[in-house]
């Protein structure tokens, strides 16, 4: 389980997040929503220790891991992979080679052994013939289902999605959302998605936070989400342009 | 509010400070990842090709043409004062080797490779790559910066010994061009000194490992999008820059009363 108590964060003067708390339940797909610059991003970056809070506690399986220093992440970052929003594959290394690097890195396998196990995850995102090409050779959809076999190397227990189908078409988008579902029925890996995408949120969901102003709006199951009477909700859930919301 | 003019030396004097001890750490950093991580030697060989076979012709160019324009400088002024050329190639050759080449060679070698470094890393920092990195537990510094360190120690020594033969035959043609030099009175190495070889060998060293730390920090502390990368570029080449002439005010002082104080 994941417990992010009271997180407060600041970029200078900026206060992005302002004493967020909640819970992320074992096995769930689990959305955080909220305009453009609430925080969302930034907020799951601290789970891996990418980003240090500057107030409050993350707690990750009984664990207090917000003070971690970067070789004390390296068991949290095996068990909590992330999908970046751009993909962010390495220019400069073959698909094969992306998908390897964790595996030499994290479990110390050879090359060899690395780039058989790498075209083997490439194989089960629908990506093995394309095992020898380079990142710029690929679609938006392509790379994204590369950086998710990335995801899979290290068999994670948490994967952390950021706007996973934000510049892929629908077709692609909603084979990434089958995807993301299908690694929490069959292999019960709990999926944190960060996202925009209404069709995504209202599909995927188990539950859903919404920030809003560096703050937990709502937290609730889409249901909740669907029927709740506040309108900052309402306005972001039904993509109006006109409503209360500050943004 | 703006700050006033006391709290923005001191806000200054802070950045300067953090951004001292950040390089700092930078270094020892990957002097550790040098001495005890994994060797990568098709990393620091594709590093090698960019760093040194990428740079030959550019310094070739430009070296070669500062040595023309200062043995033509030098044998000018010659002419007016003392009228002889015997020692012009033994002591151009000194001076290359104890400080003109090793000096202005790598500062023309930061502007190439340094620009580059801090390009490419600070791309890698606004796309999120070097977050990626870390993901896969591969540090930046063993993974970006270490290859690029022993790549820019070995070709800019490699580097900085071309650039004195380059600078020294382009002296030698124009001496014999503009003053009637004889090629036999100018290729003297009498006034060459181990003091003065183990200088400019230690000047290699240190340029080639300034350049690509100083570089990749720079890279490292992008913040922004495509305008953030821009300034780490700028950066890059100016703090290489004021490094190779740090460092170079540092190794000349001691060399003088190691070598040449008695």
């Amino acid at each position: 389980m994941i417990s992010f108590r009271n997180i407060r964060k600041s970029f200078g003067p900026k206060q992005v997040l302002k004493g967020v708390s909640f819970d992320v339940q074992d096995g769930e797909v689990f959305f955080i929503i909220g305009a453009s610059g609430v925080g969302k991003s930034v907020l799951i970056k601290h789970l891996v220790g990418l980003l240090c809070p500057d107030e409050g506690e993350i707690w990750l399986d009984g664990q207090e891991i917000s003070k971690f220093d970067e070789e004390q992440m390296y068991p949290v970052r095996r068990k909590c992979a992330m999908v970046f929003q751009h993909s962010t594959l390495f220019d400069s290394m073959s698909c094969e080679e992306n998908v390897a690097l964790p595996l030499r890195k994290h479990k110390k396998l050879n090359a060899r052994q690395a780039i058989a196990e790498a075209r083997r995850l490439l194989d089960k995102v629908h990506m093995a013939e394309f095992a020898s090409r380079f990142p710029a050779e690929l679609g938006d959809g392509m790379r994204k289902r590369v950086a998710i076999a990335r995801a899979l190397t290290l068999d994670p227990t948490y994967i952390l999605f950021d706007e996973p189908t934000t510049s892929l078409d629908p077709i692609n988008a909603r084979r990434v959302d089958h995807l993301i579902r299908e690694l929490s029925n069959s292999l019960g890996v709990t999926s944190i998605v960060v996202s925009h995408d209404l069709v995504s949120i209202f599909t995927i969901a188990d539950r859903i936070v919404m920030l809003y102003k560096g703050e937990v709006r709502l937290l609730g199951t889409p249901d909740d989400f669907r029927n709740t009477t506040d309108g900052v909700v309402r306005q972001f859930t039904r993509g109006l342009a006109q409503g209360p919301m500050d943004i | 509010m703006e700050p006033s003019g006391l709290e923005a030396i001191g806000a200054a004097a802070i950045d300067l400070f953090q951004g001292g001890r950040d390089l700092y750490s930078v270094f020892v950093r990957t002097l550790y990842y040098t001495l005890r991580g994994k060797r990568e030697p098709g990393a620091i060989v594709g590093q090698m090709y960019e760093v040194g076979n990428k740079s030959v012709f550019f310094v070739t160019v430009v070296m070669g043409f500062i040595g023309l324009i200062g043995i033509y400088q030098s044998g000018t002024q010659a002419k007016r004062i003392i009228p002889d050329y015997t020692l012009l190639g033994a002591s151009y050759l000194q001076l290359l080797i104890r400080e003109l080449a090793a000096s202005v060679g790598a500062m023309i070698i930061a502007t190439r490779v340094g620009a580059g470094i801090a390009a490419e890393i600070g791309s890698m920092v606004v796309t999120e790559q070097v977050d990626a990195l870390r993901m896969c537990a591969a540090d930046p510094i063993d993974f970006l910066i270490k290859p690029r360190f022993i790549a820019s120690i070995v070709m800019t020594t490699v580097l900085i010994i071309w650039i004195v033969t380059v600078m020294f035959l382009a002296g030698a043609v124009t001496a014999w061009s503009f003053f009637d030099v004889p090629f036999r009175t100018f290729f003297n190495f009498s006034m060459v000194k181990t003091g003065d070889l183990v200088i400019g060998f230690a000047k290699c060293i240190a340029y080639g490992a300034a350049i690509p730390v100083v570089s990749g920090y720079c890279g490292l502390s992008t913040f922004g999008g495509s305008e953030g990368v821009g300034w780490a570029t700028t950066r890059a080449v100016v703090n290489s820059s004021l490094a190779v002439v740090i460092l170079d005010l540092m190794i000349s002082t001691a060399g003088f009363f190691i070598f040449f104080s008695r």
